[in-house]
Formats: C-alpha cells, sequence, structure tokens
C-alpha cells in the first residue's frame, strides 16, 4: 500500500498511457522487443534498467521521435510536456532564465522585451520549482540541480496533462537530485498530470514513484515499486545484488553484502514484518 | 515605388557630415550597408546558436559554381547565383538532416562539390577570371538597382521572420525533441532558416566576398554575446556592432590616407569592436 503522500490525485484530463507490442529495431539489432506496458494515469512512472535497456528510446517513441512497430495509446493527453536531460546551451550564451522561460509563455520575441504577464507567469513557475530568485541569472551559470528544476519549471509552463522527462535529474548531486524529485513530486500532486521519466536513482524512483516499468529491451516486470522492485528483479535487471527494502535482506548477519550499506551502523538485515512495512527503501 | 524610395533615402544620406559620401556611389554603397549589415547580424545570432559558420561557407563558396552554372545555362548570373546559392543551403540541411552523418561531414562534402564544380568550370573558361576576383573580395560599390530593392525586399523578410520565428529557433537550438514536443514544425523552420541565410550570404557576398563573408555573420554576434546581459539585449548589440561597422569601414576605407578595401576594412572594424568587447568582458568579471 502506498503512503497517502504517493497516492495518484487524479485530474480528469490526465492520460493514461499504454504500450502495447512496441518493437524498435536499428541497423538489423533489436533495441525494445514486444514492450506491454502501462502507465496509469495521474500516476509518476518510471522506467528503469540499465543504460542500453531501451528506457530512452521507449520514451522517444512516445514523443514521436523514434519510429517503433506496435502502438502507443495515450488516452486523452491534449498537452504533452518534455524536460530534457540536457539543453545544449553554451556557457557564454546570455540567456536569463525569464527570458528562456517566455520563450513559451509569449509570441512576442524576446528580443523585444518581456511581456508582464510572461514575466509574472514566469517567476510563479520559478516559485513552484522552490527557484524564485534565478529569474535574472544566465542559464549558462546554473547549477546541474538548478537547471534541472528550471527545465522542469518550463515545462510546468505548458501546464501539461502528461510530463515525460528523460533522466532529468541525472548529474545532479545528491541534495540536487532530492531536491528535484521533491518539486516534481509536489507538481504532480497539485496538479494531477501523468509523469513517465527515467531514472537511474533506485532509492528516489522507488521512493517517489507510484508505478514502475522495468525494462531491459524486454519488459521484465511492472507494477508498484514496493512489490515489484524486489532483490530477485533488480539482480536480474542490473546483473548485482541490490535491494531497496530492508526486508529483501537474504542474510540475517549484522551486516548485509548485498544492500550496499555494510558498515551501516544499527542495520540488521532481514527486519520483522511489522517493522519491514513500515520502512521505506532508504529514504527518511 | 521601391527603387524610388531607395533613390531618396540615397539622397538623403548626402546630408551627413563625411565628405567621402559625397559621390553617389559611396552613398549608395552606405545604403546597401544599411540594408545588409541588419540582416547578417541578425542570421548571425542564429548562426552562432545553431554553430553554422561552415554552413554559411559552404553556401558562399557555392556562389561562384552558381555564377558558372548561369553562364552555361544562359541564365542572368546574378540570379542564378541566388538560386543556386539558396539550394545549396536547403540541399545542405537536407543532407544534415537524414544522412545521419554529422553536420560538418554533410556541410564539407557539399562543400567540396560545389567549389569543385565552379572551379572546373573556370578552368575551362578565361572569362570567368574577372568574375573570380568579385567573388572573392566582393564590392560592394558596384551593386545594381535591382539589387539594391532585392536588399530591402530581403530586409523586410528577414524582420518579419525574425519576429515570428526567433522565439522558436532559440527553443530548437537548447532542444530539438522538447520544441517538437511544443509543436513547433521544427524541419519547416530548419529548411526555412537555411534559406533565408542562403540569401543573405549570397548578397553578403556581393558586398565582401567570400572570404569575408563568413565575419559578416559571426563577428558581430560573437561581439554581442560578450556585451550582452541577456539574450534580448545580444539581440540589439548584435546589430549596433554590424551596422556601425559596416558604415564605418567603408568610411574608413575611403579616407586617403588609408585606402582599402571596403570588404576589409568593413570586418576589421567588427573584429575590433571584438576586441574591445573581450576587454569588457573581462572587465566585468
Amino acid at each position: 500500500m502506498l503512503p497517502e503522500s504517493r497516492q495518484p490525485r487524479l485530474c480528469p484530463t490526465a492520460p493514461t498511457v499504454r504500450f502495447e507490442h512496441v518493437c524498435v529495431e536499428a541497423g538489423g539489432r533489436s533495441i525494445l522487443e514486444d514492450i506491454d506496458a502501462v502507465a496509469p494515469a495521474g500516476g509518476a512512472t518510471v522506467l528503469m534498467g540499465p543504460n542500453g535497456a531501451g528506457k530512452t528510446t521507449l520514451l522517444h517513441c512516445l514523443l514521436g521521435e523514434t519510429a517503433y512497430t506496435g502502438s502507443i495509446v495515450v488516452s486523452g493527453a491534449s498537452r504533452v510536456a518534455h524536460v530534457p536531460q540536457q539543453l545544449v546551451v553554451e556557457r557564454g550564451l546570455p540567456l536569463t532564465v525569464e527570458e528562456f522561460l517566455a520563450l513559451d509563455l509569449q509570441r512576442r520575441p524576446v528580443w523585444l522585451g518581456l511581456s508582464q504577464e510572461a514575466r509574472q507567469r514566469g517567476l510563479a513557475l520559478l516559485e513552484s520549482v522552490d527557484a524564485a530568485g534565478l529569474a535574472r541569472q544566465r542559464l549558462g551559470d546554473l547549477s546541474g540541480g538548478e537547471l534541472r528544476r528550471v527545465l522542469l519549471a518550463s515545462a510546468l509552463g505548458r501546464d501539461p496533462d502528461l510530463l515525460v522527462l528523460d533522466e532529468a535529474e541525472a548529474g545532479v548531486d545528491v541534495h540536487g537530485e532530492r531536491l528535484f524529485w521533491e518539486v516534481l513530486d509536489k507538481a504532480r500532486n497539485a496538479r494531477g498530470f501523468t509523469l513517465i521519466m527515467v531514472s537511474h536513482n533506485l532509492p528516489l524512483a522507488a521512493h517517489y514513484a507510484s508505478h514502475v516499468i522495468c525494462l531491459n529491451r524486454k519488459l521484465l516486470a511492472q507494477g508498484p515499486p514496493r512489490q515489484t522492485l524486489t532483490a530477485k528483479l533488480l539482480l536480474a535487471l542490473f546483473g548485482v545484488p541490490i535491494h531497496l527494502y530492508p526486508d529483501q535482506c537474504d542474510l540475517a548477519g549484522p551486516c548485509c553484502p548485498q544492500c550496499g550499506a555494510i558498515s551501516a551502523p544499527g542495520h540488521r538485515g532481514r527486519l520483522p514484518p511489522a517493522q519491514a512495512d513500515r520502512s521505506g527503501p532508504g529514504i527518511c | 515605388m521601391l527603387t524610388s524610395l531607395l533613390a531618396a533615402a540615397c539622397d538623403a544620406l548626402a546630408f551627413l557630415p563625411f565628405e567621402s559620401l559625397e559621390p553617389r556611389f559611396m552613398r549608395r554603397a552606405l545604403l546597401a550597408l544599411l540594408l545588409l549589415t541588419p540582416m547578417t547580424s541578425m542570421l548571425g545570432i542564429q548562426v552562432t546558436h545553431f554553430r553554422m559558420a561552415f554552413f554559411s561557407d559552404a553556401v558562399g563558396h557555392s556562389a561562384f559554381a552558381g555564377v558558372a552554372l548561369g553562364l552555361i545555362l544562359g541564365a542572368p548570373p546574378d540570379s542564378a547565383m541566388l538560386v543556386f546559392g539558396v539550394l545549396t543551403g536547403l540541399a545542405v540541411m537536407a543532407v544534415q538532416r537524414t544522412s545521419g552523418l554529422s553536420a560538418d561531414t554533410a556541410i564539407g562534402i557539399i562543400f567540396s562539390a560545389v567549389v569543385a564544380f565552379g572551379l572546373a568550370v573556370v578552368s575551362r573558361s578565361s572569362s570567368l577570371g574577372r568574375q573570380m576576383s568579385q567573388f572573392l573580395y566582393g564590392d560592394i560599390l558596384t551593386l545594381g538597382d535591382g539589387e539594391m530593392a532585392s536588399m530591402a525586399c530581403l530586409l523586410l523578410l528577414l524582420l518579419l521572420f525574425e519576429i515570428v520565428g526567433w522565439n522558436r529557433l532559440l527553443l530548437m537550438a537548447l532542444s530539438p525533441v522538447t520544441a517538437r514536443v511544443q509543436g513547433i514544425h521544427t524541419a519547416f523552420w530548419h529548411y526555412l532558416f537555411a534559406a533565408a541565410l542562403a540569401l543573405a550570404v549570397m548578397f553578403s557576398v556581393r558586398a565582401v566576398g567570400v572570404l569575408l563573408m563568413t565575419a559578416l555573420l559571426v563577428v558581430p554576434a560573437a561581439t554581442a554575446r560578450n556585451l550582452a546581459r541577456s539574450a534580448g539585449g545580444m539581440f540589439w548589440w548584435a546589430l549596433v556592432v554590424g551596422v556601425s561597422s559596416g558604415a564605418a569601414g567603408l568610411l574608413l576605407s575611403a579616407q586617403e590616407w588609408l585606402a582599402t578595401a571596403s570588404g576589409a576594412s568593413i570586418i576589421l572594424v567588427a573584429c575590433a569592436w571584438f576586441v574591445l568587447s573581450c576587454v569588457v568582458k573581462k572587465l566585468r568579471k
């Protein structure tokens, strides 16, 4: 059972996304094989898998960027927004954050000045992602975490029914990554859009996602993270022993060689079921 | 109508307090630069965003092949040059978008093809020698009425293009996938930009020659990057640098104590702007 804050709050226009027998081939090589998966309406669905598993390819199929066979059904989405992994931005480009947001908020070219409405809307969007102080900063001067939140603000400016993120938190430090997930979760809960994203951060994804799709060219599993991300599945997915939840420890000794927290004080391997039910995936 | 407007503008320039503008051909040259440099300055910003300086070079080098093709087909050389330049620009964009080759490889292939074609034609006809010199160094002083009118029309069209397309083009440069998701028809805007740039490049070749044409696009934009504090500011700084370099370069080249080629003088003034902008940038830090 998901905690109350993780329960998707359905917005009337949030779509369900169904991937039906999606296959992608490139140069005679199979990239995705018969993917049958669902991203529930209003949920936070995270695509997981090792590098080269086809996660970004599946997103690109959804966005119409990659040719595929099978079908992808998006029920009722009218507004889609995308947060890229990176921007092609040179440090010397004097594009300010408020100008960047205004590119999509006003018809008038930015060189004719920002409209009052675009300026106010941009500020409100920045406030919603905890980046209100960045409006006058140059895009090239932002840290990785700040840039990701600005990109998120820009996408939220489209008031999306479906938000698609491609490893948008990659390359950000621990604090920045956590903050990014928090503002994203807050925005989804407030607006109720359907979220589909690629992430390599297993603990954060397990904590914030309402649904996971595990891929390695083929679909390995899908469902709520607590039920889906078992130690067995993660071993099959990544080829190394990992577990996200304390009750998944196979050893009862003082240290667990599988969980990557060998020297963690107080780690006691398998917890009693009652305690395990209350424990999250390593996020306090 | 347009020709008489341009003639009136040319006469009005006589009121400027510069002795070197007394001859009418100098005023025409200044007017031509006042039409050309805003175009190259505006497009130069997008050239730097899309890293397309090499693209401009390839299109510029197609000018001579266009002239040669015009002579072979019995078409007016200037029109043939414009048409061939636009076709080259569109071909480069098509190869770039569809072949999977990197941009510089795609451009390099077409660049080589058009230059080789131009040289092959020149090697068969000695009468093309004068055209070759004009192609290399340009000659702003010999632009005809038709070319001036075409430049005025192109300037108006480009201004419209920059009003409608500026935000879209910048978003495309920053993230093409996001731009497409936001409903921007990126292929349409890429080809339209390639055609607009090719036309501006062709007029730049007539003005300053193929050797210096890229500088007319890139130097004002690069200078503006150093001086501006915002993307909007960059647009206006590029215009100031481009137009002032054009005017000052022409006036300086006409001074007896200097007596240099106008095209080279224009680019030297623009480069002086760039050096100054580097100093300003350093001082700001």
